[in-house]
């Protein structure tokens, strides 16, 4: 009866550990990971801490991106207005008390803020994406965006112009929120591309991303799938910008609707690797990584420097830091 | 002046500051033509060569519109030399994406090389003649504008004939209109891209001048420029040279009219619904024939 502890050791290894169940558990691994960090370090005076911050709201708004662009092929200019928009949605909520709720971290303020976008991204996306194509999509985006700002700041007393809304910071009294709610928002955008990748919605993308033409004629619905894409990476860009307008306290057109907020999403996707899940997320790091720790040891210079990285990134790894993988194992 | 003759001035400012959109726009327009790209760092450049031309003047003492001998040539290669650096990689790939983030992430380096060398600060060039003015029946036209007109118009008429008589230019156009079967007839698709890229680098050296003689400016000017010189494409339609010139002037005009009418910032709102609604009605822009393909 030798074996008998053995076996017992046997039956509680499951016989076959599949690719995706090791997947699984590493990704559970990671999550619990970053999950633990608060309890480990010191969130309020550690600049790891703001990192990891930054990094989780890249995540979001480069998944938003990804959505329409890497899933879709619609390159949509106009990220930083539906950025915009959920701050301002959340700042007008909160100042004039409209939904008489909690406000500091109010998922139905939240909510909102990621749904006023969805109505501008169908009141501009119908005409646009139904009428232009490719090149043209994108130049009339960027005039949405600059549309959107304009109203901003010439909102009059409603939007405070340029000056922009003060909101009541009484409110802060730790990092430690910003980071969970980050965590949160950064795991539903990465778990709303996957299942939009998984289900037949992610297949018709891709296959308007592919061949516009030939899945219409396959009996795909174009405009409506371009819509949702587009409606879709508006919402997720949305609440990213509610969450920044909340830890901002100070939302004005120069700070939530800056460019900044259309080129990091671009950014993050065609460095990772665009039209993929891990890409967006490995790129939102390293774009954090240079923006945060750029401001701190290279104060005056990493301007330039992250101009150049752009340049040598896109010009030897085209296809990202996701395609390096490929291209190293294509080359055994 | 009666209030006749202020919206006559507000007209003639309106055509002046318009050409110089004009000219970034042709530049615009060539490049897209054949890379399919919006060259986001056109207007970057266009500052860039504005402190080239105030650096010679002020520290060599070269006039602004004499250096322009030296300033076209070196953007020629500049622009050559950007193509074959950066781009000649990027555009031989499906996605367009990667080209127009180098071309971003050339705006953003130049951009804040500018700022570390030149500061934030705006600067202008001050010669004897900035402040001469013209009178003709009793409308004031800055004499340098009128010149920043001249070579606007010069400079269009010059990139027109390159590409209806030369060889080369010939290739470009076609290029513009079908890449593949371009290089199918035997014609490198590098070369005709270099070729555009000069020209527009070229055109942003001479707009650069231009500027530098009627405004001041300043390093983060660039980014606005470039999305005014989009809207003139827009209005002129893309691939045509005297189109974009034109637009320009449109843009000008709806600007200055909206500026003097209404308010400044609202004047960029409308020029960017005007934009909007030409690319949705009249992809082909105001002047084109029949539609392009888009």
């Amino acid at each position: 009866m030798a074996k008998y502890p053995f076996n017992i050791l046997k039956s509680l290894i499951p016989t076959k550990i599949t690719q995706n169940q090791i997947n699984i558990y590493i990704i559970i691994a990671v999550i619990i990971g970053f999950a633990t960090v608060p309890f480990f370090i010191d969130v309020d005076t550690s600049y790891f801490a703001y990192y990891l911050f930054l990094t989780f709201l890249f995540i979001v708004i480069a998944q938003g991106w990804n959505i329409v662009a890497g899933y879709a092929g619609q390159i949509s200019l106009c990220q930083n207005s539906f950025f915009g928009l959920g701050a301002y949605t959340t700042g007008l909520i909160w100042l004039y008390d409209v939904t008489k709720t909690g406000y500091y971290f109010d998922p139905v303020v939240m909510l909102l803020s990621g749904l006023v976008p969805v109505i501008l991204a169908i009141i501009v996306g119908i005409p646009l994406l139904s009428r232009l194509r490719g090149d043209y999509f994108a130049l009339g985006t960027l005039g949405v965006q600059f549309t959107v700002t304009v109203l901003m700041l010439k909102g009059g007393a409603f939007t405070r112009g340029a000056d922009g809304l003060h909101l009541p910071s009484v409110a802060f009294e730790s990092m430690l929120p910003y980071y969970w709610v980050g965590l949160l928002l950064a795991l539903f955008a990465v778990a709303v591309v996957y299942f939009i990748n998984r289900s037949n919605i992610g297949l018709a993308l891709k296959a308007i991303r592919e061949d516009e033409t030939s899945a219409a004629s396959r009996g795909v619905h174009v405009l409506q799938y371009k819509v949702f894409a587009f409606a879709v990476g508006a919402s997720l860009t949305g609440i990213a910008g509610s969450l920044y307008g909340i830890y901002l306290f100070h939302i004005n057109p120069d700070s939530v609707m800056n460019l900044n907020w259309l080129f990091f999403p671009i950014l993050m996707c065609v460095l990772g690797g665009n039209g993929t899940i891990m890409g967006p997320i490995i790129g939102a790091f390293a774009l954090a990584a240079l923006l945060s720790y750029g401001d701190v040891y290279l104060l005056e210079t990493h301007p330039i420097l992250s101009g150049l990285i752009i340049i040598l990134v896109m010009k030897f790894m085209p296809t990202g830091i996701i395609g390096l993988k490929d291209k190293i194992l294509s080359r055994r | 002046m009666g209030e006749f003759g202020i919206i006559i001035q507000v007209l003639i400012s309106g055509i002046l500051f318009g050409t110089m959109y004009g000219v970034a726009a042709i530049g615009l327009s060539l490049i897209f033509g054949t890379m399919r790209i919006i060259f986001f760092a056109q207007g970057t450049m266009i500052i860039f060569f504005a402190y080239i031309c105030y650096w010679l003047f002020t520290l060599i003492g070269i006039d602004p519109y004499l250096s322009l001998i030296l300033l076209i040539p070196i953007s020629l290669l500049l622009g050559m030399g950007f193509y074959y650096g950066l781009f000649k990689e990027a555009a031989a790939l499906e996605q367009k994406e990667v080209s127009l983030l180098i071309a971003i992430g050339l705006m953003w380096a130049v951009e804040n090389i500018m700022t570390r060398v030149w500061t934030a600060d705006p600067r202008a060039i001050v010669t004897a003649y900035t402040s001469w003015i013209l009178r003709p029946f009793g409308i004031n036209i800055p004499f340098t504008r009128l010149i920043a007109l001249l070579i606007a118009v010069l400079s269009a008429i010059g990139v027109s004939l390159f590409l209806k008589r030369t060889r080369i230019g010939t290739a470009v156009r076609a290029a513009s209109e079908d890449m593949e079967s371009t290089t199918l007839m035997g014609i490198n698709p590098h070369w005709v891209n270099a070729v555009t890229f000069a020209i527009g680098i070229g055109l942003a050296g001479i707009a650069g001048v231009g500027l530098a003689t009627v405004y001041s400016f300043d390093p983060m000017y660039g980014f606005t420029f470039v999305i005014m010189s989009v809207i003139a494409l827009a209005l002129g339609g893309m691939g045509n040279v005297f189109g974009a010139l034109l637009g320009g002037i449109i843009l000008g005009l709806i600007y200055n009219l909206t500026a003097y009418f209404i308010d400044s910032t609202w004047a960029n709102a409308i020029c960017f619904v005007v934009f909007l609604l030409v690319l949705m009605f009249r992809p082909q822009g105001l002047f084109g024939g029949a539609a392009q393909k888009v």
